[in-house]
């Protein structure tokens, strides 16, 4: 969710607003997130390692709390999926490969790519993916079986 | 009606039977096939696509079962074309009392196996299923209740350890027990009707590159009940997983993790690449070319074959084998000598690297430089494949998600990647000149390829498809499987190569013959001379480098041999010859995966192309002044 900073309106960026208003760049290569209802735009502060960095140094633990995606974990930190969202092509190909709500992923390292077990898979991912999958905290510190539903 | 069909077929009483391996990539499917099969697999494309299929009969029967090895499927509503053939197939055993399932699953990885086992008792085929490679799952202290796991499925469930061999004899006699998957697994409202309209056939399948988002809820639904299960029969074991590893499993799980470090991954890719200079550059296009080609060829084969042409009475005759276009002397010669060691030892560390589980893990190391080119990481297999057979590899770029993304890997295969046989040509080339001409070729291709790619990500239409990559255990390969996988792509190769070096020849012969060969030279200079600062005899190897390029490089190579080509034109030669598409297979190819337009479009654009580099190539050493003689 963001919140324009020109006219104060709450929206999703990105997605199917982006596509319906026949933006050439929906989808490819945009970097702005577009108030759907002003048309002002702010460069996409998640795509910036910079932003992204500046946002840590100013509010460390309030991240380290609250985890929102795959991206925001750290190395060997473990993370249960909520959701996923964005394109259904890359959710459909996301849960066949076992990445479902309720499952625990432990995430190994972020660069050159993100890689994250799931329970015996071990999958390679880039950022723009870790992005769209939602996570929260993993309830214990010890690593529970990943084939486990959360109850 | 089926069955009616069969029993009135020609042999009666012995009805053709059919065994499926279905199951996830990487869990073994294929050393399952090996074990259940004799030596005899047919290799062969699923009718209207270039999918490979393999094929072989039941080791034990009576020859009468066929056992078909299907693609990899982590699901079987299918996301990509090779999927799509596994759907046709699981979809033809769909209510043939002859067909069973062998759905293969790797015993750790009980959920996501399970998932493909509740679509099955979906598609209501007869099924027996598999847990592969136990001896893994043991050695991590995961075991399963394999009969209740049997009865709640309702179908017979065996352990195999198919690369030792193990189980098979009970997988064989589990065949006939062989039932339809229960299915009792309640689907959420918005997903079961579409679900239900594509089994009974009254909607088609989704587009595999923009499934509509049930196809993810359908997923969600199967994992959660294939979790439910996984927990009953196995427990919520492996909580305790690290303490149980075994050796050989911990260094496996090690090596895999430095392969992909941000720091350690680069030194690992550099020693994998100095092995795969040393096998095939060093052992194949050094030793052996010396070997066969200077050796059994040079000293022995032909002037055998012109001892026994010298008695045929034909001048002509001994011309077309023997002469200086002959098909002896020098098309097979090129062919076998030359072509032939090196790609064999290609494929077989290729083959090796597949089976270590090593090749997802380069594409992690390289996917930051590959989305320059609008590519990801994944792009790095075909590539790779590439510097073995550029045709071969053009089919691989199935495996890329986004046409945009075939497209660009296609037309960068086409242009820049050197296959292996061109790659042992320019080698021995480089071996006369100075290092630095070598770097001029090399950083010219590389330059060429991240420009073209850059340019053809901005200019054609579509999206880069997401790096979603799995990275399975890595293992030793084993030398048989490695073996036969090399056997299949030489003979692939060979039956491709071949008749083209022969053709090319024949070409070269009949134009010599009919006093073509000069004029051809004549009307190529302009571009070969004028631009290219060559011969005018290089026309000739140009000409036959719309066949093959790597056999136009060999008849550079000759030439500067013969002629004494000073460096730039060697550099020239090379960098031109090195940007033709590979061979006319490949064209052939380019047409069938990508579309005949596609195909011309790509030819049209790279042969000028090539001419164009190599005369600014050659401009730009000429005013710097590269390697002259004070």
């Amino acid at each position: 969710m963001a919140i324009c900073s020109l006219c104060g309106f709450e929206f999703e960026p990105g997605g199917a607003a982006c596509a319906e208003r026949g933006c050439p760049f929906a989808g490819a290569g945009c970097r702005t997130v577009d108030c759907p209802r002003c048309g002002y735009a702010v460069p996409d502060e998640r795509q910036s390692r910079l932003a992204r960095w500046v946002r840590r140094l100013f509010a460390p633990a309030a991240l380290e709390a609250a985890p929102r995606t795959l991206a925001d974990l750290r190395p060997g930190e473990d993370g249960v999926i909520d959701g996923i969202e964005g394109d259904p092509a890359l959710a459909a190909r996301l849960t066949a490969q076992g990445l479902a709500p309720g499952v625990t992923v432990h995430l190994v390292q972020r660069s050159p790519s993100y890689v994250i077990d799931v329970g015996e898979t071990m999958l390679a991912l880039e950022r723009r993916v870790a992005d769209v999958i939602r996570v929260s905290a993993s309830t214990s510190r010890a690593r529970a079986d990943s084939s486990t539903p959360t109850q | 009606m089926r069955t009616d069909q069969r029993r009135t077929g020609p042999e009666p009483g012995r009805t053709e039977r059919r065994v499926l391996l279905v199951g996830n990539p990487n869990v073994g499917k294929s050393a399952l096939f090996n074990a259940l099969t004799g030596l005899h697999a047919t290799v062969s494309n699923y009718p209207g696509t270039t999918v490979e299929i393999t094929r072989g009969s039941l080791n034990a029967g009576d020859g009468s079962t066929e056992v078909v090895d299907t693609p990899g499927v982590n699901s079987l509503l299918p996301l990509s074309e090779d999927e799509r053939v596994t759907w046709d197939l699981v979809s033809s055993a769909r209510g043939d009392p002859d067909a069973v399932v062998v759905q293969v699953a790797d015993a750790k990885d009980l959920r996501r196996a399970l998932l493909i086992s509740l679509q099955l008792g979906q598609l209501q085929t007869r099924t027996v299923l598999i847990l592969n490679m136990s001896d893994e799952a043991e050695a991590r202290g995961l075991r399963t209740d394999m009969e209740g796991l049997s009865r709640a499925l309702g179908v017979p469930v065996r352990s195999t350890v198919a690369t030792r061999r193990e189980g098979i004899d009970a997988l064989r006699a589990a065949l006939p027990e062989a039932r339809v998957p229960s299915n009792h697994l309640p689907l959420p409202d918005d997903v079961a009707p579409e679900i239900a309209a594509i089994l009974a056939g009254r909607a088609p399948l989704p587009d595999p590159e923009a499934p509509p988002p049930f196809v993810a809820r359908y997923h969600e639904a199967l994992l959660a009940r294939a979790a439910e299960l996984a927990v009953r029969f196995r427990g919520a074991a492996g909580a305790d997983r690290k303490a149980e590893v075994s050796r050989g499993a911990a260094y496996s799980r090690r090596l895999g993790r430095l392969s992909v470090h941000p720091a350690w991954g680069w030194p690992m890719l550099l020693v994998v690449l100095l092995a795969v200079y040393e096998v095939v550059g060093v052992f194949g296009a050094g030793v052996l070319v010396d070997l066969l080609e200077d050796g059994l060829f040079g000293q022995h084969l032909n002037p055998l074959a012109r001892a026994a042409f010298g008695h045929v009475p034909s001048r002509f005759l001994q011309d077309l084998f023997v002469g200086e276009y002959g098909v002896v002397t020098m098309g097979l010669t090129y062919g076998l000598a030359i072509v032939l060691p090196i790609v064999t030892t290609f494929f077989l560390v290729f083959g090796a690297l597949e089976d270590s589980g090593y090749l997802p893990r380069l594409a992690v190391m390289a996917d930051r430089s590959f989305r320059v080119m609008g590519l990801n990481g994944k792009a790095v297999l075909p590539m790779v494949l590439g510097l073995g057979c550029d045709t071969m590899a053009t089919m691989t770029t199935r495996i890329l998600s986004t046409r945009k993304e075939r497209v660009l890997a296609t037309l960068l295969l086409a242009l820049g990647v050197p296959c292996s046989a061109q790659l042992g040509v320019i080698l021995a080339m480089l071996a006369a000149v100075p290092l630095s001409a070598g770097l001029v070729w090399f950083g010219t291709i590389a330059a060429v390829m991240v420009a073209v790619g850059w340019l053809g990500n901005r200019l054609l239409a579509g999206r880069r498809g997401e790096f979603v990559v799995e990275l399975p255990p890595m293992r030793w390969p084993l030398l048989a499987n490695v073996l036969a996988k090399t056997a299949a792509r030489v003979e692939w190769y060979l039956k491709e190569a071949l008749p083209l070096f022969v053709l090319g020849t024949l070409l070269l012969f009949a134009l010599d013959r009919l006093d073509l060969l000069s004029a051809i030279n004549r009307a190529g200079q302009p571009v070969v001379s004028g631009l290219l600062g060559l011969p005018p005899q290089a026309s000739e190897a140009f000409l036959i480098g719309f066949l093959r390029r790597d056999y136009a490089a060999t008849r550079l190579f000759d030439m500067a041999r013969d002629r004494g080509l000073d460096t730039v034109q060697l550099v020239t030669a090379m960098v031109t010859i090195t940007l033709f598409i590979p061979c006319i297979a490949n064209v052939f190819i380019i047409a069938k995966e990508r579309g005949a337009r596609t195909a011309l479009a790509i030819a049209a654009f790279i042969f000028p192309f090539a001419f164009a580099v190599g005369g600014l190539v050659r401009l730009a050493m000429r005013s710097v002044g590269l390697w002259e003689i004070p």
